[in-house]
């Protein structure tokens, strides 16, 4: 039995982290490192192929900060992923919820659901940019004809909407995979527990504060910083809707940081941007390990 | 908060037969406004031009066309790029599963500083997007010779979604109590017999809905395929799709029946294990 | 009808397409990244046909989606792993040139009988020229009119023989047409933020007499400050902010606008889908200057650095400035680079095509300069700005003129 002594050993588990861990160290840390490197240089297209470039230490950083805009997409992203990562974990709680009560086809519904979430992002960016156009976009016809509006919105054209507008397409991206996720976390409570209550007399709020939510606990940690990161790279949508336009009012992180590597040929900036990004997420990352520690073990 | 015997109650009970259908009814609209773009996008795909960007949107194609249809199969070879995008997310949401099931399970049931980085480096690596990663990624799979492969492709979206994979199969397996598996072993059963008969099937529901989106997010990925491949016939829907997004103008009719094609398979795949996903996600699956 | 006539030309070209994807070992390949998609049809063509004639060298096209083109040119240079050609948009030449990114290739073409500079269209040559040096050599060009919805026109009270040809005509003439209440539009130009926005924009300075170095004068004020009104008093939609060219003539064929400023890129859409009498018009003059002046557009072929097959690239180049190759550009809406090619005899709407390329004599390259992103990127706002009300035209262009000023110094531009 030497093979499940071997199992049983402390060493499989390394193995077993060190594969998946190996494997994302080398295709994506790489990356990163290249990244964090590129942002403490001087970097031009002339000198992109090597990897021996003018040192400038925090120069790049630097003139982010300086950069008039970098106040602006901080605060655009700061406002697109709170916006994002609440509404869709409410939205996809509900949708879950109401698709877990019993009745003909509920599962089905609920797979139909996920269909928005198979489209290729272009094509997301494409429908929605005709729905909130603000001439013969069908939102704003939707709500005249509804007597809702008199004049038009613009959705994408205004400054102060276009923020708005990407982010309600982004949430309605989100909201599938929200919702699917908390599906599997309600259906691991074992309904035992439920019944067990409602013989106590709990009723339906009480039981959903006082059952559900604890239960769901490690699943809603997971999904609202999973939520956090897409939001914070969230990229084709805005791209393909408004370039970030207008006059920066829907560019974010990942869009800025694209356009100064590829449009301007800025790398250094546009690394300086990512890595400040990755210093963000692991803050986000950090946070999700404190409250899954803070879980009581199982 | 009606008393016994009040008229809500009455109305009530005499609705109790019906709540089923009712809530059905809910459920329809709900999907219904949902999937509204999704719809958006199919008619479109059945309108001709003028009609697309007609200045009073028309809710339904008033002279539905299938020019778009005919033209993409005509044009594009749409079976090789369905063929592609199969092998191409298949290969993924597999070895994305083979990876993240041991690195899952390790870190859900051993709790050290270590594995606690672990978690965090994960979550992390996810966050800058494709075009920012594949300059680098380009350069060590060149290396390794595996540029112009569909592997390197599969290799690539792997890095993608198997953080995600693992941060959520963690999360199932730690709902598992080990007292379980720690019962199984009392009797005698090595760990590894214990995990593949008790844990791995109480965790079905997880494994379902990250395989249907591993999957998924594979199958919708651009950048990776357009970088790393050089040769039209390797590359999958996506990248099919931007052959309708010319350079100066796209071809919306086209475009979207290009991408109606590319999601129907999808959809019908969905139909047809239906079923067993929803056995899956039947509440209260963990008794 | 018109949609079968393209098919046609399509099929034919897809069918041998497959059969020259991959080509033969023996030969010498040449790898080429293009921008030809179902919207220049022609360049696939010419691929085909290339690989078809020649056994010793072979091209081996790759597709690159025109967003995505700098990303992956990047990332080719970044690697060392360079295709052997690539079309690029000319603005950005000088950008790669600067970087020492692109072969030299002035003395290749001094030689080649083939590309004589005397064929080529003045302006578009200028594109390929960085501080003296030669880094490219002009594929295709277009340039900019504003197509003109005949009936629309009418429908206003509007004479369409008597099109607008100052400034203040076509404000005129959009106010008759325009009922923004309906989403009818007068004009169509695009603002996006994108050097789209500069390409539609930069025209009405040079009208206005005006360039980038007195971005703060009146007439650049004026030159903005048109477009401003346009927006403001309803004429043009404020969509103009977020969408780009096509999409306003998305717009114009659905009939929601009435004279769109595009170029004939557009055509073979044009063709199939319109259902309206249609013309196109030169750009509209400032009254008080009668200054012509167009945008330049189009890709030029380059030789990036480090490139396996320098010579075979190079003979791909001259093959498909062959007049017989570069006279099929025109039935992908596109105008060669050369002048010495007449369209085919078949042309639907050859009027049209003629049009265009009696402009490109007024058409003027944006730069070259290896600041032209910046630049650019500094016109852009101050046109949103403008147009969005954020500042006044004067303050927006006072705020681009600081920002651009430098970078003239650095990199000055003959006649900007």
């Amino acid at each position: 039995m030497s093979r499940d002594r071997f199992l049983d050993s402390p060493t499989i588990w390394v193995l077993l982290i060190g594969a998946a861990a190996l494997f994302l160290l080398l295709l994506v840390g790489y990356p990163i490192a290249y990244n964090l490197v590129m942002s403490v240089q001087e970097v031009t297209l002339g000198n992109l192929p090597s990897f021996s470039r003018p040192w400038v230490g925090l120069q790049n950083y630097r003139q982010l900060l300086a950069d008039p805009l970098f106040l602006l997409v901080a605060k655009n992203t700061l406002i697109f992923t709170v916006a994002n990562v609440a509404v869709q974990f409410v939205l996809g709680l509900g949708l879950a919820l109401y698709f877990q009560l019993s009745f003909p086809a509920s599962s089905f519904l609920r797979g139909l659901v996920l269909v928005g979430w198979m489209l290729p992002p272009l094509v997301i960016g494409a429908v929605w940019k005709w729905l909130l156009g603000s001439d013969s976009g069908f939102v704003n016809y939707a709500l005249q004809g509804l007597g809702l509006i008199s004049g038009k919105i613009y959705w994408l054209a205004d400054p102060l909407l276009s923020l708005v507008a990407v982010t309600i397409a982004n949430i309605w991206f989100g909201v599938p995979f929200n919702m699917i996720l908390l599906a599997a976390g309600l259906a691991g409570i074992p309904t035992d527990i439920y019944e067990a209550a409602a013989l106590d007399g709990a009723g339906p709020v009480r039981r959903f504060i006082w059952i559900t939510l604890p239960l769901l606990r490690p699943t809603i940690y997971a999904l609202l910083s999973l939520t956090t990161v897409y939001t914070m790279r969230a990229f084709d949508l805005i791209y393909t809707m408004t370039h970030g336009g207008p006059l920066d009012s829907s560019n974010i992180f990942p869009v800025w940081s694209y356009r100064m590597s590829f449009e301007l040929f800025d790398f250094g900036g546009g690394a300086a941007i990512a890595t400040a990004m990755f210093a963000l997420v692991l803050v986000v990352a950090l946070a999700y390990v404190r409250s899954v520690n803070a879980e009581r073990p199982m | 908060m009606s008393r016994p015997g009040s008229a809500g109650d009455g109305v009530r009970r005499a609705l109790a037969p019906l709540r089923p259908w009712l809530l059905t009814a809910g459920g329809v609209v709900i999907a219904a406004v949902y999937l509204f773009p999704v719809y958006w996008m199919v008619i479109s795909s059945l309108k001709a031009n003028p009609e697309l960007f007609a200045a009073t949107p028309t809710l339904y194609p008033h002279a539905p066309t299938l020019a778009a249809f005919r033209w993409i199969f005509a044009r594009e070879n749409v079976g090789l790029y369905l063929q592609n995008s199969a092998i191409i997310s298949f290969s993924v949401t597999a070895l994305t599963l083979v990876l993240a099931t041991g690195a899952a399970y390790a870190l859900a049931r051993i709790r050290t500083f270590w594995t606690a980085a672990m978690v965090v480096a994960i979550m992390a690596v996810q966050v800058l997007p494709p075009p920012l990663l594949v300059t680098p990624m380009f350069v060590i799979f060149r290396q390794i010779g595996l540029v112009n492969t569909q592997f390197a492709v599969i290799l690539a979206t792997t890095t993608k979604v198997l953080p995600f994979a693992i941060i959520m199969l963690r999360t199932s397996f730690a709902q598992i109590p080990v007292e379980l598996e720690e019962a199984a072993r009392v009797d005698g059963c090595p760990r590894f017999v214990a995990f593949f008969h008790i844990t791995l099937p109480l965790a079905r529901t997880g494994y379902i809905v990250v395989s249907s989106l591993v999957f998924l997010l594979a199958y919708g990925e651009f950048v990776y395929p357009l970088s790393l491949m050089n040769h039209k016939d390797l590359q999958p829907g996506p990248v099919g799709l931007y052959s309708f997004i010319g350079a100066d103008f796209a071809d919306w009719p086209d475009a979207l029946a290009f991408a109606t094609v590319f999601v129907a398979p999808v959809i019908v795949l969905y139909m047809f294990l239906q079923r067993r996903i929803v056995s899956g996600l039947t509440a209260g699956a963990l008794k | 009808m018109k949609r079968r006539t393209f098919c046609t030309l399509a099929t034919a070209g897809s069918a041998s397409l497959a059969l020259g994807a991959r080509p033969a070992r023996a030969a010498t390949t040449v790898s080429l990244w293009h921008i030809f998609g179902y919207s220049t049809e022609p360049g696939l063509i010419n691929i085909t046909r290339f690989n078809q004639t020649r056994t010793d060298v072979q091209i081996d096209g790759k597709s690159v989606p025109f967003g995505q083109l700098s990303q992956q040119l990047v990332k080719a240079v970044a690697t060392g792993d360079v295709p052997d050609l690539i079309t690029i948009d000319n603005p950005t030449v000088a950008s790669f040139a600067g970087q020492g990114v692109l072969e030299e290739v002035g003395a290749k073409v001094a030689a080649s009988k083939g590309l004589a500079r005397s064929r080529f269209f003045p302006g578009s040559w200028a594109t390929t020229i960085f501080q003296g040096k030669q880094f490219a050599v002009p594929g295709e060009v277009n340039t900019l009119m504003f197509y003109v919805n005949q009936d629309m026109l009418r429908a206003g009270g509007v004479d369409p023989a008597k099109p607008p040809q100052t400034w203040a005509e076509l404000t005129a003439v959009a106010a008759k047409v325009a009922d923004s209440a309906k989403g009818k539009y007068g004009i169509g130009v695009s603002a996006i933020q994108t050097e789209e926005g500069t390409f539609q924009w930069l025209p009405f300075l040079q009208q206005s007499g005006a360039g980038l170095k007195t971005l703060t004068s009146p007439d650049a004020v004026a030159a903005l400050q048109l477009w401003v009104d346009w927006v403001q008093k309803g004429y043009a939609s404020h969509d103009i902010l977020v969408k780009r060219q096509s999409e306003m003539t998305d717009a114009w064929l659905a009939g929601n606008s009435a004279m769109s400023l595009s170029g004939p890129w557009e055509l073979p859409r044009i063709l199939r889908d319109v259902k309206f009498n249609w013309t196109v018009i030169p750009m509209p003059v400032r009254a008080d200057k009668n200054i012509h002046a167009t945008a330049l557009g189009g890709y030029v072929w380059a030789i990036p650095k480090g490139a396996k097959n320098v010579d075979a690239a190079f003979q791909v180049i001259e093959y498909m400035l062959a007049p017989e190759q570069a006279a099929r550009s025109f039935a992908g809406g596109r105008l060669p680079a050369v002048q010495d090619v007449q369209p085919p005899a078949d042309l639907p709407r050859a009027e049209v095509y003629a049009g265009f390329e009696s402009q490109l004599q007024y058409a003027r390259p944006r730069g070259p300069s290896p600041e032209w992103p910046r630049i650019s990127e500094a016109l852009q706002r101050a046109i949103q700005e403008a147009i969005t009300g954020q500042q006044p035209a004067q303050q927006a262009l006072a705020t681009a003129a600081a920002t651009i000023a430098p970078l003239l110094q650095r990199y000055p531009i003959e006649g900007m």
